[in-house]
C-alpha cells in the first residue's frame, strides 16, 4: 500500500488584494516542506498585472481602484465576485512540475479539465485541441488581458479561453496562479465563464469540486490549514509590496 | 554532450572564464524547460544594471516565457561588467545558440575559481536525475 501524499489545503476567501498576493509569497517560501492548494476570492475586486506588463498597455487598469502587480507574468485578470483564483506552491521536482513548463501546464489543466466536466461544463476540453484550432472567440488585441490571449496550452470551452494560468519558478519552488471565471465581468468581455454554458456555481462550490479531483487524481490528501496569525502577518508585510504604486507601475 | 570548457549551476545557469572575467548564460536545458521549442515562447529577459554587484547562488535578472517567470541565478560573486544587449530585443538568440551568442552577462569575479560548480559530466547526471 502506497502512503497518500499530503497536501495541504488553504481556503482564504475574501482575501484583499494585498493578502491576495502577499499569503501566496509566504506559502511559496514554505513550498520546500509540501505542496499547497490555495483556494481564494478577492474582496474588494482588484485587477491584476502579470510581472512584467506595462501598466499602459492595460487600458482596464485605469478603470479598476485596486491594481497589483503579481509575481506571475502572463497578461492580466479581473478578480471579481464571480471568479476564483487558485494557487499551487510546489518544489519545482514535484510530479505536477518537474520537467518542461509546457508539460506541467498540461497535468495542471488535465485537472482543471476534469472538475470542469463534473461541474458540468461538459464540453471544456484539453489544450491539445485547443492548438490544433488555433485563434479562439476570445482573442482581443489591445486590452493586455490574460483571458484575450490565447496560446496552445489553455483550457477551453464554447471557442473561448476559459481559464487563466501563469507561473513563478524561484529558488527550485513553483507558484502556479490560475483564474476561472464563473460569471461574467465586463472588464473582460467575451471570455468564456460557466454561466454562459448555463453552469451556476460559487467560487466556494467549484473550489469543493477541484479539492475533490485533486485528491482522487493526485492520489492525495488534503489537510485543510487555514492561514496562521502569524503567516497573515507576514503576507501582510508581503504583500503591501504588490500594490505600491512603485511596483505597480514600474514598468 | 554539453561543453566542457565551462561550470553549470544546479538551476542551469553556466559560467565560462574570460581572462579575468566570467561569462554566464543558461543552458539549452533551462530554454527547453521554458519554451518546448518553440523559440517564440521566450517574451522577456530583465538583466541587470552594469556595475551591480550580485552574489553567488543569488538572482541576477528573470526570464519570462509565455507561461513561466524564472530567476536567472548568478554562479559567482562579482561586479557586473558588460551584458549581452542582443538578448531582450532577440530572445530567438537563446534557443538558436545558448553556449554562444546567448551569453547574458559578464561578471568581474571576486574570486576566479569556479570549483563550487559542476562540471559537465556532473551536469549531465543532473539534468538525466531531472527527468530527462
Amino acid at each position: 500500500m502506497t502512503a497518500l501524499e499530503r497536501w495541504r489545503l488553504v481556503e482564504s476567501y475574501g482575501s484583499t488584494p494585498v493578502v491576495a498576493m502577499g499569503l501566496d509569497e509566504v506559502l511559496l517560501q514554505a513550498a520546500e516542506a509540501r505542496p499547497t492548494l490555495r483556494l481564494y476570492t478577492w474582496e474588494p475586486e482588484a485587477l491584476s498585472l502579470g510581472y512584467f506588463q506595462r501598466f499602459d498597455d492595460v487600458p482596464a487598469a485605469r478603470d479598476v481602484p485596486h491594481v497589483v502587480r503579481r509575481i506571475t507574468g502572463g497578461g492580466a485578470i479581473h478578480h471579481h465576485a464571480g471568479e476564483l483564483t487558485f494557487s499551487i506552491t510546489a518544489r519545482d521536482d514535484h510530479p505536477l512540475y518537474r520537467g518542461e513548463v509546457r508539460e506541467s501546464y498540461a497535468r495542471v489543466h488535465a485537472l482543471l479539465i476534469e472538475a470542469l466536466r463534473a461541474a458540468g461544463l461538459g464540453d471544456a476540453f484539453a489544450p491539445s485541441l485547443a492548438s490544433a484550432r488555433g485563434g479562439l472567440r476570445s482573442d482581443r488585441g489591445g486590452t493586455g488581458m490574460c483571458f484575450h490571449a490565447s496560446t496552445p496550452l489553455d483550457v477551453v470551452w464554447g471557442e473561448r479561453k476559459g481559464i487563466g494560468s501563469a507561473q513563478r519558478r524561484t529558488g527550485g519552488r513553483v507558484l502556479h496562479h490560475g483564474s476561472i471565471k464563473l460569471s461574467p465581468s465586463a472588464l473582460e468581455p467575451d471570455v468564456a465563464t460557466a454561466l454562459d454554458a448555463r453552469v451556476t456555481l460559487t467560487p466556494r462550490a467549484f473550489g469543493a469540486l477541484l479539492r475533490c479531483v485533486f485528491e482522487r487524481a493526485l492520489d492525495a490528501t488534503f489537510d485543510a490549514a487555514p492561514a496562521t496569525a502569524h503567516e497573515l502577518e507576514l503576507a501582510a508585510a508581503a504583500g503591501a509590496r504588490y500594490a505600491e504604486q512603485a511596483f505597480v507601475h514600474r514598468r | 554532450m554539453r561543453p566542457d570548457d565551462r561550470r553549470y549551476m544546479d538551476s542551469h545557469e553556466w559560467a565560462k572564464p574570460q581572462g579575468e572575467l566570467v561569462v554566464i548564460g543558461i543552458t539549452d536545458f533551462a530554454v527547453q524547460e521554458l519554451c518546448s521549442g518553440n523559440e517564440g515562447d521566450l517574451v522577456y529577459c530583465d538583466l541587470p544594471e552594469l556595475g551591480r554587484r550580485v552574489e553567488a547562488g543569488q538572482t541576477f535578472g528573470e526570464i519570462e516565457s509565455v507561461k513561466a517567470v524564472a530567476d536567472l541565478n548568478s554562479p559567482v560573486s562579482g561586479e557586473v561588467v558588460e551584458i549581452n544587449k542582443d538578448i531582450e530585443d532577440h530572445l530567438e538568440i537563446l534557443s538558436e545558440d545558448p553556449w554562444n551568442k546567448g551569453w547574458l552577462i559578464k561578471i568581474r569575479p571576486d574570486s576566479p575559481s569556479l570549483d563550487h560548480l559542476k562540471d559537465a559530466a556532473s551536469y549531465e547526471q543532473h539534468v538525466a536525475a531531472e527527468g530527462h
